[in-house]
């Protein structure tokens, strides 16, 4: 579903993603991990069509995102880390407004819409403008609206920062469902043990090259040890040779 | 999703938003929206009666009064054309590349072009609204003074849009090319360049009116001058040319031609709306890519970068350290308030077209040079002097110092939580913000004195008037910033308000601008009064002219420092209960 082949980012003399080949199946869970300045941010931009890439090319459900845009995001659901909502509107408004852009009828938006506001426990926050929600819940509005349209790619960056543990549980619990469901799901995180919890396989990007992907297991092996994914993560991390810097716009 | 279904949903959108942002003027003090309102009234009524008063002027002048008249709208168009086209090129590039709303429309399943469509839209209407505001008095003193039909107004709206649309076009496709094709950085030396090499030649091309000249009574020949060195404005491939041209035929009854000049501006706007939405097509999406590369290639600098960076630092710091008796934490937060200005384009190229401006006015000056030859009129042009300065310095200490406080937002947990306090972070903003503008006031109020060769006392006396407004001014910018901050909405996190100009544009800012000119009109108003006065024959003593002078400038001296002291107490105040 997501495929990417020999994908490249320069900014300047920088390579920020190098000669990045990934294929991820439908319905699979793939977590992206990587140090700060590792590149991540740059590979979902150029994943999401935000950035063309120097060289190489990325499709989404065979759609190159360049030359295809609007089929290729068709597919897609985005969370990038900090997102934008319209301050002066109510969620289900914001939502409305999501969905229709999709392509979704109103109704259709209404019914699917009061699904999730059930699920992401966000029935209070009716009547209430979207500029006096919390963190938290302006997080989950955003998650919320991400699913609306039944995407078949979620692309989520750093989605659990400023939740709170129930609202992670949900988090986490829906975005495992659905990928059982047969969406593709690709979350970029600096926490660890989701990704060890979540993920069916695992990829670790460092200066711009992916140095492992696979699942717990084969990282394990890869890094030479047993024991969690920290370990392996320190390990796969800290033999890369520090010839090459990489990074992106954060 | 087309392209009308899109503008749709995005208009209903916009339109609730804009509905809930009027209905929240209720939440605001009656008190300050009154005076926002009157100030605007204000503005209106004052500007039609000069407009009024200057038509009538120019229409006594024997023989020549509607070919100044007419002269006078294809400049005044000329004018706003270029100042549109800047201001679309400014609004522009933030609505394009630096928006939030961009980024989030772009990963959607809507055509890129739609999206450039819609953010082209927006660009040309937040850039033209202000001018329609400025322009309406003149179109209504026009109006009577022609003593038109009441459809001529309507008519003059219909001229206006299309007249808009071609710098909102021409900006537009400006600002893409730019970003697609050159560096910041050469960006950043080519509009000095520009600045410079345009001031240069503005020198060179107006030359001084020679006082023997005007001593000579060649006034017509003066005048016949003036309308050959304003020739430029009647350039017929000019759009001013054709909207001024416009409102001229339908002033004076010619229907048809004004609905020729209407349709060559129709036909040219739309031509100009094709050629930019078609070439924006490949650009704008090139431009964004581009532009966001570009912040991650500034964001880690090279080796070499590096070294140029730690020289430049070291240079400033070398520069404060020089400076005596400045508290480590007040230098700390002077360098990095410098040095955020610096790095931030889209704040320093307004700042240079502020000073453009004030630099072509100066400039300007040579050609009143004559009037060194009666006090009288020296003196009055110095005081049209120091209200234009103060005036552009209001404009300024509102842009640039009223949002500083709240372009801590973010950061209040870094300045906010130093052993120094918030306090410390509002004085540093008062001075450092009072010494650059006084060093504004002080060269221009020099200059232009030395160049209309006023008198040294009077000098003086304009310069110390300037110093004391520049403290004033800031006072008031910093003070209102502190008390009214927009921090953006939501929790401490999700506050994004980055953009100075969108925080000015909130109340705060609005209540800083009218307070300001308030003070300034009270200002030079009671500075100029007792020249007044005796201009207009009222009989002073030379001792009870001195006294006059004398108490009016103690009165300034008081309002000014009621100006810093109210305002700064305040917001002192203010920021030791603030919660962050």
């Amino acid at each position: 579903m997501i495929h990417t082949e020999h994908l490249t980012k320069r900014f300047g003399t920088l390579t920020a993603v190098n000669d990045l080949n990934l294929r991820i199946a439908p319905g699979e869970f793939f977590a992206f991990l990587g140090p700060n300045a590792a590149g991540k941010t740059t590979t979902i931009k150029l994943l999401t069509g935000l950035l063309k890439p120097t060289s190489g090319r990325a499709l989404i459900g065979g759609h190159d995102i360049q030359a295809d845009p609007i089929a290729a995001r068709k597919l897609i659901s985005y969370v990038p880390d900090l997102p934008f909502l319209y301050d002066k509107l109510e969620p289900m408004e914001f939502m409305q407004l999501v969905g229709q852009l999709y392509g979704m009828q109103r109704q259709e938006v209404l019914r699917t819409g009061e699904k999730l506001f059930d699920v992401f426990d966000l029935t209070e926050t009716r009547g209430q403008l979207i500029e006096t929600l919390s963190h938290g819940t302006r997080q989950r509005v955003v998650i919320a609206s991400a699913l609306l349209h039944d995407p078949k790619v979620i692309i989520i960056d750093e989605p659990m920062v400023g939740l709170d543990p129930r609202s992670a549980r949900v988090v986490k619990d829906v975005l495992k469902a659905r990928s059982q469901a047969g969406t593709t799901v690709f979350l970029s995180t600096h926490i660890l043990h989701i990704a060890e919890e979540l993920a069916d396989r695992i990829g670790i990007l460092n200066r711009g090259r992916l140095i492992a992907a696979g699942t717990m297991n084969e990282l394990r092996e890869a890094s030479g040890g047993g024991g969690a994914l920290e370990d392996a993560f320190l390990a796969l991390t800290s033999e890369q040779p520090q010839e090459q810097a990489a990074a992106g716009p954060a | 999703m087309n392209t009308r279904e899109f503008f749709r949903l995005l208009m209903q959108v916009h339109g609730a938003m804009a509905r809930r942002r009027f209905a929240s003027l209720r939440q605001e003090s009656w008190l300050m929206v009154g005076v926002i309102a009157l100030f605007v009234a204000g503005y209106w009524v004052t500007a039609y009666f000069l407009f009024r008063w200057g038509f009538r002027f120019l229409g006594h002048t024997y023989g020549l009064g509607p070919v100044l008249i007419d002269r006078m709208l294809y400049l005044f168009f000329a004018f706003l054309f270029v100042m549109l086209a800047f201001s679309n090129m400014i609004i522009g590039y933030s609505a394009f590349f630096k928006s939030q709303e961009t980024q989030w429309m772009l990963t959607l399943p809507v055509p890129q072009a739609d999206v450039f469509r819609w953010k082209l839209v927006e660009t040309a209407l937040l850039a033209s609204w202000a001018f329609v505001f400025l322009s309406a008095p003149l179109m209504l003193a026009y109006g009577v003074s022609r003593h038109v039909a009441p459809w001529f107004y309507a008519k003059v709206l219909l001229l206006l849009l299309p007249f808009a649309i071609i710098p909102a076009a021409l900006g537009s496709l400006l600002i893409l090319l730019v970003t697609c094709y050159l560096d910041r950085r050469v960006f950043k030396w080519a509009v000095f360049g520009f600045g410079t090499v345009l001031i240069a030649a503005v020198s060179v091309v107006l030359k001084p009116v020679e006082a023997d000249r005007l001593q000579s009574g060649q006034t017509l020949v003066l005048l016949g001058e003036l309308l050959h060195n304003s020739r430029a404005s009647l350039q017929p491939l000019l759009p001013s040319y054709w909207v001024a041209s416009g409102v001229i035929a339908w002033g004076n009854g010619l229907a048809w031609q004004g609905s020729f000049f209407f349709l060559v501006l129709a036909s040219n706007a739309l031509m100009a709306m094709l050629v930019c939405v078609n070439t924006s097509t490949r650009l704008f999406y090139t431009g964004w890519s581009r532009n966001h590369s570009q912040d991650g290639f500034t964001a880690v600098p090279s080796a070499r970068d590096a070294g140029f960076g730690d020289a430049r630092v070291s240079l400033l710091d070398r520069l404060f350290d020089c400076l005596p008796r400045i508290h480590p934490a007040t230098r700390a937060l002077m360098v990095k308030d410098i040095r955020a200005f610096w790095r931030d384009t889209s704040q320093w190229s307004q700042f240079v077209i502020f000073f453009g401006l004030l630099g072509l006015y100066v400039l300007n000056l040579r050609n009143v040079a004559y009037v060194w030859s009666s006090e009288f009129w020296a003196t009055f042009v110095s005081f049209l002097n120091l209200g234009a300065s103060t005036m552009t310095l209001a404009t300024l200490t509102t842009r640039f110092v009223f949002p500083q406080f709240s372009l801590e937002g973010k950061r209040l947990w870094v300045v906010g939580m130093v052993p120094y306090g918030l306090k410390r972070v509002v004085l540093e903003k008062f001075w450092l913000s009072s010494f650059g503008s006084v060093v504004i006031t002080l060269s221009l109020t020099l200059i232009s004195s030395w160049m209309l060769h006023v008198p040294a006392w009077l000098t003086l006396l304009f310069s110390a008037t300037g110093v004391m407004i520049s403290f004033g001014l800031c006072g008031i910018a910093v003070g209102v910033g502190a008390l009214f901050p927009n921090f953006g909405s939501g929790s401490t996190a999700n506050r994004r308000d980055d953009n100075p100009a969108k925080i000015v544009s909130g109340f705060g800012g609005t209540f800083c601008f009218v307070t300001s000119l308030a003070y300034l009109i009270l200002a030079i108003g009671a500075e100029a009064l007792p020249f007044y006065l005796q201009s207009t024959g009222m009989a002073f003593t030379p001792e009870q002219y001195s006294w006059a002078i004398v108490g009016s400038w103690i009165f300034v001296s008081g309002i000014s420092l009621a100006a810093i002291c109210v305002p700064m107490t305040l917001a002192l105040r203010r920021v030791e209960t603030l919660e962050m």
